[in-house]
Parts: structure tokens; sequence; C-alpha cells
């Protein structure tokens, strides 16, 4: 154990910062890479040297984290504050999926899950997570076995299901948080019940991790949580100027940060240095796009194996996504968050969450974001993976329509698995909506 | 005839009708109130009408018919909906029914707790409840009252025992599967009191302890719903039978133990809520469902599995790899069934029951 925390806090503070310093230097050697000669794009974001940094030493930790500190898995919407108090180091099988979906492992990984008699039937990232962990296979060298898992339904039961077949084969204890589905406002004996489940939450984490909580950090944490959060949202309303300073799909990657680091210094100096340059940008007038002609929304999550074709098509075309549902959640979830009052508010913030409200809420929300974005449409993401995400947008869409004068396209495809989209059918009617426009 | 059966429910007894989605509900709560409930599985088949596109195809055929039906005017003389909390289908439907179908009928929650018991748990069933109380107190214009809903808790309890009695003792028991199913299955909208009464008739035909009526291979089905029902007629004629039920329709709505004694039958509805067989709509660990699951198949003799799910159902489709694991290990044959709530079985579905009964058929042989 005491090796083990050595050579955690020696790559921690010494082998982490220097690898990506090298890397850094060698890719500055390599000279910067601008846009390509003809790209529809504006030109790249310096941050996006910061984030790789900042994710790579994340995972490089994560290799010598486990037997040196406590490791939880944690769902992306998990209240995770509490377990950072607790000196826990958290990895994401939501993140650590979309990494393998970009990377197109997704297959491989799946077809490993599908031989144990998983359906594909399954979220992508599920059947992405539980095949890493059968094969032992990752894009990150290596991920740190749990301690603990730690799971909240207020993005979906799917990840419950998932969490429980992780907590079979890893034989640990499972922490949940269950949220109560928000029909309107949320009832105060939910909030109760999400109240008492922290309670609950915090002697476990305590027994597991070994050590009693300060309530002085935990107030730290979630102080650094609720600006965190804050600095993710005025990043992402930098996209309310015309041309935008940056893409949709753009957001999509620099959301790694709240996810998985929220609640740190790190992370909020990381979105301060991307505020500071996409203020800059909207200064100088540049956009994430060369000519932003129309202005889109987003709604579930992306296409991750197919990020760069359908953002370079819509960019060639003039349209840029300008805001996204998803994107936006965590920028929400902060609007509620008091970090004087740490349980009681993560009970409202991590309850009001978009996937755990009704239907009339999100379309007030993405009513509102049209408004807010200027936004001249709707891209709606039919995930095949997500049904809570995907469950009601047929109807979003022609309300959309008729209520917020939002003309929308239901595109299907599957967020992780490249399996379950044809490319062609897609650009052809993300071509015919583009025409809709002229 | 179900349509039939509610208006004179209605007329004669002045009840209120609640359709109601899958899966568990504190029905004690709705009877001791006077309130009938349809519950609503299907219909099997298609989706039709007008609702048929409203959910996209990779939605379970739950879900998609349930919404179909309704819009196409299938609850139109129901005087509110009820949705439990089963899972993210049932949830995006409650916002969706009643939001934009057109139906201006009150929508009703139950929430049902995940994971299994623990003291917040137990404080936010109570707290469900009574909200729930509350509303089908302003829905039938009659507040709850204790004694009635301590009639309502033994009334239940009653029929449990029975049920048990009939799937428990399915081997001692003179009925096809088909007859047996209907009989269970007609509890998902008889008022309970007629529904105990084909219950009475039906446990009338079990054989005395040790007697032995069914002499065909031996099976447990899991599933959420057994549709289409034509599915027990194709095992029967192969020489197979139900020996053990963990649908989540029937075997898991099943209350085996004794009820827990308490003043206020408030709090022995609220203990109840966490009695039920698990069931992973509810997230019980994965560990507790495969020891329940063994159990089940080794008191019934089982010589094989049938794991027969919907299609597109995340909460049983994330422990087939488990089951199968388990009754690997036992050396107890599995067989995976996905289904879309056919209104008939495919004749590749036959064909590979027919393999399945054939295996076990040889097994026992050998
Ligand atoms: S993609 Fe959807 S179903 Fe899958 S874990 Fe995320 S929210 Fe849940
Ligand atoms: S079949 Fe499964 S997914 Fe569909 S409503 Fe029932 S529990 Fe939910």
């Amino acid at each position: 154990m005491i090796t083990r925390r050595l050579q955690y806090e020696l790559v921690k503070r010494l082998a982490a910062p220097l690898l990506v310093q090298l890397q850094g230097a060698s890719k500055r050697l390599k000279g910067r890479q601008g846009p390509r000669p003809g790209s529809p794009f504006g030109p790249p974001l310096k941050s996006v040297a910061l984030l790789k940094d900042l994710m790579t030493r994340h995972y490089l930790e994560g290799r010598y984290a486990d037997g040196a500190v406590p490791v939880a898995w944690v769902t992306s919407g998990f209240p995770v504050e509490i377990l950072r108090a607790l000196g826990f180091f958290s990895i994401y099988p939501e993140n650590h999926a979309a990494l393998c979906g970009v990377q197109r492992l997704t297959p491989e990984l799946s077809d490993a899950a599908e031989r144990v008699g998983h359906s594909r039937s399954l979220c992508s990232y599920a059947r992405t997570d539980m095949g890493a962990v059968l094969l032992e296979k990752t894009p990150v060298g290596r991920l740190p076995r749990p301690d603990l898992l730690a799971c909240c339904t207020n993005i979906c039961q799917t990840v419950l299901y998932w969490y429980r077949c992780l907590a079979d084969h890893f034989k640990v204890p499972l922490v949940l948080i269950d949220t109560p589905f928000v029909y309107g406002e949320s009832q105060e004996h939910h909030q109760q019940y999400v109240r008492d489940q922290l309670e609950e939450l915090l002697s476990v984490a305590e027994r597991i991790g070994g050590r009693r909580h300060s309530s002085e950090e935990l107030v730290r944490v979630a102080r650094l949580s609720h600006e965190g959060t804050l600095l993710w949202g005025e990043c992402l309303a930098e996209s309310t100027n015309r041309p935008a300073p940056w893409t949709g799909f753009d957001g999509f990657f620099h959301i790694a940060p709240i996810v998985t680091l929220r609640g740190s210094e790190e992370c909020n100096a990381y979105y301060r240095h991307l505020l500071d340059e996409l203020r800059h940008r909207v200064r100088h007038g540049v956009g994430g796009i060369k000519e932003e002609r129309y202005r889109l929304m987003w709604d579930n999550l992306p296409i991750w194996y197919n990020v760069r074709d359908m953002s370079t098509l819509l960019a060639e075309n003039r349209f840029n996504i300008v805001v996204t549902t998803y994107t936006n959640a965590w920028a929400e979830a902060g609007k509620r968050m008091d970090p004087t009052d740490p349980v009681g508010s993560a009970a409202r913030s991590y309850t009001h969450i978009i996937l755990n409200e009704d239907l009339d809420r999100r379309l007030e929300l993405m009513t509102r974001l049209a408004r807010e974005y200027h936004v001249d449409g709707a891209l709606l993401h039919s995930d095949r993976s997500c049904k809570p995400y995907s469950i009601g947008q047929v109807d979003l869409k022609d309300r959309l329509a008729r209520e917020a004068q939002v003309r929308a396209l239901l595109l299907e495809a599957d967020h992780n698995d490249p399996r379950a989209y044809s490319t062609e059918q897609g650009n052809t009617r993300l071509q015919a909506f583009m025409e809709s426009f002229a | 005839m179900r349509a039939e059966y509610m208006r004179e429910q209605k007329r004669s007894h002045g009840r209120k009708v609640l359709a109601v989605l899958p899966i568990q509900y504190p029905k004690e709560l709705l009877t001791a109130m006077n309130v009938l409930s349809m519950e609503l599985w299907g219909p099997p088949g298609a989706p039709r009408g007008p609702g048929a596109s409203r959910l996209q195809a990779y939605v379970c055929s739950v879900a998609r018919n349930a919404v179909a039906f309704v819009q196409a005017g299938g609850a139109a003389e129901v005087d509110a909906f009820l949705y439990p909390h089963a899972c993210d289908s049932i949830q995006g439907l409650a916002t969706l029914i009643p939001d934009l179908g057109g139906e201006d009928k009150p929508a009703l929650h139950y929430l049902n707790p995940k994971g299994g018991y623990r003291p917040s748990s137990r404080r936010f069933v109570a707290g469900e409840l009574r909200r729930l109380a509350a509303d089908l107190a302003e829905l039938t214009g009659e507040p709850l009252s204790a004694d009635r809903l301590s009639w309502a808790l033994d009334l239940h309890r009653e029929i449990d025992r029975l049920r048990a009695r009939l799937l428990d003792g399915r081997a001692r028991l003179d009925m096809t599967d088909s007859d047996l199913y209907a009989v269970l299955r007609r509890g998902e909208w008889l008022w309970p009191e007629d529904h105990l009464a084909e219950l009475k008739l039906a446990a009338s035909r079990l054989a005395p302890m040790g007697e032995v009526v069914q002499r065909g291979v031996g099976l447990l089905l899991s599933g959420i719903v057994p549709e289409p029902m034509s599915i027990f007629d194709e095992l029967s004629s192969m020489g197979a039978y139900v020996a053990a039920d963990d649908y989540a329709a029937v075997g898991r709505r099943v209350v085996r133990k004794q009820l827990l004694a308490s003043e206020d039958p408030m709090d022995t509805l609220a203990w109840l809520m966490f009695a039920y067989p698990p069931c992973p709509t509810r997230s019980t660990s994965l560990g507790q469902r495969m020891d329940y699951l063994d159990r089940l198949a080794t008191r019934s003799s089982a010589e094989g599995v049938i794991i027969h799910t919907v299609k597109f159902c995340e909460p049983e489709l994330f422990d087939v790899a488990g089951i199968k694991e388990r009754f690997g290990a036992r050396g107890l044959p599995v067989l995976f069934l996905e289904s879309e709530l056919e209104a008939e079985l495919s004749g590749q579905t036959i064909t590979r029951l027919e393999a399945f009964v054939e295996l076990l058929t040889q097994r026992r042989k050998s």
C-alpha cells in the first residue's frame, strides 16, 4: 500500500506533468497544426492542447491509483463532490466509453460483451465499458480497479443495470443515489429521499475511504464544483454571439473536465483559460466555422465516431451547431447549487437534470435555448442506445416546429456503435434538411 | 369483454377505473379506495393506429403498443392513468401520453425506489403511498379509510397465497398452462374479489401433496410478460410445461413472505412494497436475483430455463448474461428468446423451442 501510494504520488506530482510537457514540446517542434487549406473551420482552439494534457494526466494518474487511494467508478451525473472530499480518485466509464467511441473501438469491445450474453440492444456505452473490462483493453493504458461503484439514476436507469453487472464482476459495493423523476418541480419527500441517500453515501464512502469527512472540505469541493459549472456555462454562452466562437461539436470534447474533474481546481483553471480564449475570439469576430450562415441546436448525445465528418459537412454548408442540450446539462445543474449547503443543494441540483425531467420541461428548455442562441433549426439525434433521451423526440420535433417555430430533423443513429448508423443515409437526410433552409 | 366488464363495474359499483402501466404498484391502495385497475401490457401484435410511430422502433413494444393503443382511444373510458416507475420507457410515457396524446385524464404516479431496501427508501415509499392516496381521494371524492386498507391487504394476501399455491404446485395442478395463465392474467383487470373466486376454483384442481399430474419437461420461464400466450400451447404440444414462473407480470408480483403486523396498515403496505421477489426493474442486486432464480429452479425441479423477454427491454437484457452464467455453471440448459410482443410466435421461434425441448427430453432419457 505504501509503495503503491508512493508510486501514485510520484506519477501525480512528477511523471505526469513531465510527460505532458514533453508531449507538448514535441508537438511544438512538429509545428502547430493550423486549419487544413480549404477547411471550412475557423482556427483551432489553442485550449485543445491544454485539454489533452489535462485528460492525459487524469488517466495516467488513474493507472496508479488503485491500491494507493480509494477508487470509485462513477456515473456522469453522480454527486461526486462527496467522494472527492473524501479523497477518492474517480473514473467515469461513460467518458472512457466515449473515448473508445471516438477511436471506433466499440464494435470490438461490444463483441466481447455480446459473447458473454449481453444484447446489442443495450446502451453502447455499457457494452463498450463491459467489453473493455472483459478484455482489459483501453486506449488509456489501464483503468484502476474500483473499490466502490457510484451510480445515480438522474440520467437513466440503464446505468443502474449496468453498474449491477459491474458490482457483480468486481465484487465491490455499489452505492446508489436514486433521483425520483421530476414532473414539474421535485416534491419535498423526493428531495428528502435524495438527501437521506446522500447521508447514507457519506457513511459508506467514509468506511471504504477509511476516513471521516470534514464539513470544510465538503464545502470547499462544492464551491469548486459550483464555480466549475458556472464557468462551463459561461463558455457555452459565448456561442450566443454571432459568429459563435466555437462549435457545439467542440463543446462535446471540452465537456470532459466538468464531467470527470468536477470539483477540482484544475478543472476550473482549465475553463478560465478556455473562457478567455473564447472571449478573445468573440472580440475579434473569429468563428468556430469560417462562414456561419445558419445556427442549429443539437439534442442528445453526439455521434462520437462521426463527429468530424458530420461537423465538416455542416460547416461546408455554413451551418454551425451553436448549442447542445447535452453539454448544457452541466451548466444548468450549477444554477441550483449552493456550496454553503452541499448536501441539500446537491439533492436539488442533481435531481433537476434534463434527462430526469418531463417532456414539457425539456421543451421549455429547448425553446429557451433556441431563443437565447438564435437558432434557425434543430438536429435531434434519435439515439438507438439512449432510450431516455430519445423517447418523446418525435413529439418534441413537432412541438418545436409548432410552438417555437424551430424546424427540426430527427436523425437515427447510435452514439457509440458505428454498426447502427448508415453514414450515407444520414448525410442524405442532413443534406435535404440543409437545403430546406435555402 | 374487458370494456363491458369495466362499464359494469362503474355502473353497478360506482368504481373508478385506472389504466395502469407496468409493472409494480400498490394495488391494495386502489382496491381499498374502490378503484379498479386495468393493466396495459400490450395489446400484442404490431402497434396500430395514428400513435404507432410516436415512439422509435428501438423502444420496447410494451411501451410502443401502449402509446398506440391509448392514442387510438383504447383507454377512452378509464378515469385516469397510473404510471408506476418501472423503467426509463414507462417514465417517458408518463409525460408523453397525457401531455401529447390528447388525453385530458389525470396522470397519477407511483415511483418505485430502486436498489432494494434502505432506510431512505422505506421513508420514500411511505411518502409516495401518502401522495398516491391523496391523488386517489381526489379522483374518487372519498378519503382512504384504514379499515378498508386493512381489508384490502388481507384480500390481496389471500390472492397471493392462492397464486403462489398454483404456481408452486404446478406439477400437481390438473390444468393446461394456457388455462392457468388465462386465470392468472385475468387478475390484471378483474376486481380482486372476482379474481379470487376464479383462483379458488383453479386451486380446487390441485392434486394432494406428493401426487404428480404434469409429466412433461418442466421449465423455468423468465421474462416480462407471457405474450403471445400461444407459447403455452406450443410448449404443451412439444411435451413441456411451465414448472416455475419468473415473469414480471406474473410470478414476480406474488408476495410469499409473511405479512408484517403493524397497527397502521399504511406501514404494512410500505413494508409490502419491498417484499416482492427480485426484479431488475427495481434493481435488487444481481446476486440476490440469481440466488432467487436458482431456488425457483431447484424447488420446481426445472430441467431447463427459457429467458423469454421483450426486445429492447434493458432491465431484463442486462441480466441475461448473469442468468446464462449461473445456470450454465449448474449444467441447466438456457434458451434465450427475444420477442416483439408478437400476436403469434414466429416459425423460427417455434423451431427453436422444439429443438430446446427435444434436447431436454433426450437429456432426461439419458
Ligand atoms: S447513453 Fe443514455 S442510456 Fe446510456 S448511460 Fe448515457 S444516459 Fe444512460
Ligand atoms: S418491457 Fe421492459 S423496457 Fe418495456 S416497459 Fe416493460 S420493463 Fe420497461
